[in-house]
């Protein structure tokens, strides 16, 4: 392989895994959530986290991205929404890692 | 009025800020659909195209300031910004450079909550470089005060009115932090003041930005495609600061 072909392949590999780096950044923004005036990731810690929660309590406090308290009063429609977003998150990057996976092949 | 985006144009010499003012705004529209006041004085009201849900507020701006621009150094009028509080005529403010394009809904997400003061505390190089997070700059953790979210609230009044004080005293407080740069930035008066009050809360996810020496393009609906040294990049989605600041004339 000559050295154009081995640089041309070193450049769409950093692009590909650039992209992804930009697309999981999209994804994390996009998994920020308003509920009852604070602000949480949809992550799988927060799903966890209120899943477990909701099993022993009908309401609960837990803190948000910038450590306020919040008070959960409907553990079930937050739980759904949270899902819902995280969902909607990672169909949308894993729609993005097929093309990239393509592209870099 | 309870929600919109606050904005500071004042063209220079060498920029014509309000062509990308004038970007910045339709984003805005598409995106967010909130009203825009934009502060900015006579000469650069005049360059304007006609754009609805837009008021202009006129003000004289401070001369003085510069910044390093691809080996240059220009004229910076960014010293107005300080008053925000007292320009916004809304109860919930999107303060933002006219040089951060929204491609999404991200913010009205952020405005539904409970805050004084909301920014970033850290960004993302879209092009992977590392190339914007400097290094021994200063003795204080940096903010960046390109998009602030700010409520008319006795905390939030508090934190301008430091950021006011700052401003007027900065060669003080720019030695006191050990700031490298002698030129003013308001990302360092934020900063300063923020830790001085123990305030704010912060974005936390950071903010996609383009460093200066990367070129943009062009950019669609959906995004802005930019060059870095021979690579071609674009984002999609994602609400992004741009350093260029001539893509938007041509």
């Amino acid at each position: 392989m000559q050295i154009g072909d081995i640089k041309r392949h070193a450049e769409l590999s950093f692009e590909v895994a650039q992209a992804k780096r930009n697309a999981l950044e999209k994804m994390h923004s996009r998994q920020l959530l308003a509920y009852n005036g604070r602000l949480f990731r949809a992550d799988a810690a927060t799903i966890n986290l209120v899943s477990t929660l909701k099993q022993t309590n009908k309401d609960f406090y837990i803190l948000d991205c910038n450590q306020n308290p919040c008070h959960v009063e409907d553990p079930d429609g937050f739980l759904r929404a949270l899902i819902d977003r995280n969902q909607e998150t990672l169909n949308q990057y894993h729609q993005l890692h097929v093309e990239l996976a393509k592209k870099g092949s | 009025m309870d929600i919109g985006v606050l904005m500071y144009c004042f063209d220079t010499d060498e920029v014509a800020y309000h062509g990308l003012a004038e970007r910045c705004v339709s984003q805005v529209k598409t995106h967010l659909g909130l009203h825009v006041t934009i502060v900015t004085n006579r000469q650069t009201m005049a360059r304007f195209k006609q754009m609805d849900g837009v008021e202009f507020r006129v003000v004289e701006h401070r001369p003085g300031n510069f910044r390093p621009y691809r080996g240059k150094v220009l004229a910076w009028h960014n010293r107005e910004r300080v008053l925000a509080y007292e320009h916004s005529p809304y109860e919930t403010t999107i303060l933002m450079d006219c040089d951060y394009f929204v491609f999404s809904d991200r913010l009205l997400e952020l405005s539904k909550t409970e805050f004084d003061v909301l920014l970033h505390d850290r960004v993302h190089d879209i092009t992977g470089k590392n190339l914007i997070a400097g290094r021994n700059e200063g003795v204080i953790p940096l903010v960046w005060a390109t998009v602030v979210l700010f409520r008319k609230t006795p905390n939030a009044e508090t934190v301008f009115a430091m950021i006011r004080h700052v401003a007027e005293n900065y060669n003080h407080y720019r030695h006191l932090y050990r700031i490298k740069y002698n030129n003013y930035r308001n990302d360092y008066a934020f900063a300063i003041a923020l830790h001085q009050l123990g305030l704010g809360d912060f974005i936390p996810s950071p903010m996609p930005m383009s460093a200066v020496d990367v070129d943009v393009l062009d950019s669609d609906s959906e995004g802005v495609c930019f060059r870095h040294r021979g690579s071609i990049y674009h984002t999609n989605g994602q609400d992004v600061h741009i350093m260029d600041k001539e893509w938007c004339n041509g």
